[in-house]
């Protein structure tokens, strides 16, 4: 029966009990087709109910009275609407030890891949963009500190960078929230945070000191190109918002930015198959990282 | 502690530009490196989409393809749309599907040849023009390809646009594939795809 | 106790959601099971992480066609190389079959294919009568 209150229209694409979109298997189907055409990503493996609760969130967000009308808004981009309904489905909080696995992936397998060919003081250089707030750059050095047999061995440069001042003077200064520190054992964030009066933690300046920040946006070839001879580049869940042509631009100086023989990590829900045939596929155990060919270059 | 800090490496500001003949030699250059550099920097470069296209075909370097098409979309425009619009007829795989990409990128340039396209006497241009068309406007491309399903005999090219419509399409699009599912053979890859974008399109209608 | 057969893989390569689609029917009627990628470079990764018994290979996929996807395949060496591949596609003309095989598909089918064609070729490729 029909509350008072509500507009027939809103009765008619939404279940308001139950949070549901009114939609068809089909146009669940058209529209899984259309995000996995774009991002790569499978939300047919989901549950159908889960979809459709996002699609229904995000049918109410941008006010969209049919499906027709939304998945319009959805294929136009409008209002970056692709990025909010990946977001709907993904986690976006940012936190050290984030998808850990590919630091995993860097020590077990990446690193002894690089290491061989440095010549004696030739730093290993590790960029992390965006960067954001810090938490990926810092947790690289501290994986590296951690599970690194060979962290004393080799100068280690690691450069976080966002398009973002903000974030970065935020990096800089390196404080957090527990949450954010919640994949960090007690002992850990011991030995690399200061706890300050106010309950958040502070990096140890020893480390924010060590890092370099800097502002760059991927898709500008002139910033990338002060950006240059990195090992592994981390570039993880931001080439999956970037329009066609952006994508493949930013893919072309980030290859631009790696050694030959370099490695580029991507988000786990990312691919470079919606993005460029530059890189070479490789599978590790613990993820699927993109190389830059050894080619015949010279340094 | 053995991480370093970097110090900071300011480029020097500025050089210069070299001047378009140099870089369109680089084109041709033996070395892949310096390909790759003079095809990245001539995306910059005003001009230059006539020499990009004419290094396309003798370069068999697919990453050095890939960068000559980019910047060939970001020199955009009816220019780059007509050297990019000979290579659907190709023989070379890559080439088609790197112009394909690179002229999807510029709807407006492919408007006013997008219709003699789908009306090409070449059926595989038909499906190349088809697929050029799943990034302009949906309403253009909708009416574009509806038109063309009436009167399409070649079963590849009518599923072709029915895959685009599955897509974009709306309640103007269900009578033509009504009309074109009756006219082919209801055991069909055809008839199958039909009948899944009509589904898929069911409850447009308003 | 009848023998149960571990069900063959086969990985569908293709940028169409439908013809995936239409294939994927096809083949799980066939006693196949089937997962999809929607170009070379995908077909890649996805090769690099499952163990396949056959690949269906689209010619015309964006960033990586199925020559270009093959050939890197065949070139890798090792078991992934030698997977048998069916390669599909709307080109008929003699120069594309041969392109086909020279990079390295086992059966080249001009579409539109049927469903009963692809899995007895299907079937043929991976060694089991129907």
């Amino acid at each position: 029966m029909a509350s008072p209150g509500l507009r027939p229209d809103r009765m008619n694409r939404i279940d308001i009990q139950r949070g549901l979109a009114d939609v068809t298997d089909e146009e669940v189907r058209r529209l899984c087709d259309f995000v996995y055409r774009k991002t790569g990503m499978m939300f047919a493996e989901e549950k159908r109910y889960y979809i459709n609760r996002r699609l229904a969130e995000r049918m109410e967000a941008t006010g969209s009275t049919s499906f027709q009308v939304y998945f319009a808004t959805l294929r136009a981009d409008a209002d970056n609407e692709i990025e909010h309904l990946i977001n709907s489905f993904t986690v976006n909080e940012t936190y050290f030890y984030r998808e850990d696995h590919q630091f995993r992936c860097l020590t077990s397998t990446l690193l002894e891949v690089i290491t061989p060919k440095k010549k004696a003081g030739e730093p290993v250089r590790i960029w992390s963009v965006p960067c954001s707030t810090g938490e990926e750059p810092y947790s690289i050095a501290i994986w590296l500190l951690e599970n690194w047999d060979k962290v004393d061995r080799y100068e280690i440069e690691i450069v976080g960078s966002d398009i973002d001042t903000t974030v970065l003077r935020a990096a800089e200064a390196g404080t957090y929230g527990e949450r954010a520190l919640m994949r960090l054992s007690k002992d850990m964030i011991a030995r690399y945070f200061t706890k300050l009066d106010d309950g958040r933690y502070r990096i140890l300046p020893e480390l924010s000191s060590t890092l370099q920040f800097t502002k760059a946006n991927i898709v500008n070839a002139g910033q990338t190109g002060a950006h240059r001879n990195f090992d592994v580049i981390f570039c993880r869940n931001i080439l999956m918002y970037f329009d066609d042509t952006s994508r493949r631009l930013a893919a072309e100086n980030l290859y631009e930015s790696l050694r030959p023989g370099g490695f580029i990590c991507l988000g786990h829900t990312e691919s470079m198959s919606r993005i460029t045939s530059l890189f070479d596929v490789c599978r590790f155990s613990d993820a699927i990282v993109y190389r830059r060919p050894l080619g015949e270059s010279h340094g | 502690m053995p991480l370093k800090k970097q110090e900071s490496s300011h480029e020097a500001a500025g050089r210069a530009p070299e001047p378009l003949e140099v870089l369109v030699e680089e084109l041709r250059h033996s070395d892949p490196e310096r390909r790759w550099s003079a095809a990245r920097r001539l995306g910059e470069r005003p001009g230059a989409a006539a020499a990009l296209a004419a290094a396309l075909p003798g370069e068999a370097d697919p990453r050095i393809l890939e960068a000559i098409f980019t910047s060939l979309i970001r020199l955009g425009g009816d220019e780059s749309a007509s050297f990019l619009l000979p290579l659907l007829r190709s023989d070379d795989a890559a080439l088609r599907g790197g112009a394909i990409e690179a002229l999807q990128a510029m709807p407006a340039a492919l408007a006013t040849q997008i219709e003699g396209l789908l009306q090409d006497p070449d059926s595989d241009v038909r499906i190349f023009a088809v697929e050029l068309t799943r990034k302009m406007p949906a309403e253009q491309a909708t009416a574009l390809l509806c038109r063309m399903l009436d009167g399409e005999e070649h079963p590849n090219v009518c599923a072709a646009a029915v895959d685009v419509l599955a897509e974009i399409g709306s309640a103007e699009a269900v009578p033509f594939l009504e009309r074109c599912r009756a006219r082919f053979d209801r055991d069909s890859f055809l008839a199958y795809a039909i009948s899944q974008a009509l589904h898929g399109l069911s409850r447009t209608a308003t | 106790m009848d023998e149960i057969m571990a069900k063959r893989r086969v990985l569908v390569v293709d940028d169409s959601a439908m013809v995936r689609r239409y294939i994927r029917d096809a083949l799980e009627h066939g006693q196949f099971e089937v997962q999809e990628a929607f170009n070379g470079v995908e077909a890649m990764e996805k090769v690099l992480s499952t163990p396949f018994d056959l690949l269906v290979v689209d010619v015309n996929m964006p960033k990586m066609d199925g020559y270009t996807f093959l050939h890197a395949l065949r070139a890798r060496g090792g078991e992934i190389a030698t997977i048998p591949a069916l390669m599909t596609s709307t080109e008929a003309g003699p120069q594309d079959m041969a392109a086909g095989y020279a990079a390295g598909a086992n059966y080249y089918l001009v579409k539109p294919v049927r469903q009963d064609d692809l899995v007895d070729h299907a079937n043929a490729l991976t060694g089991r009568s129907p």
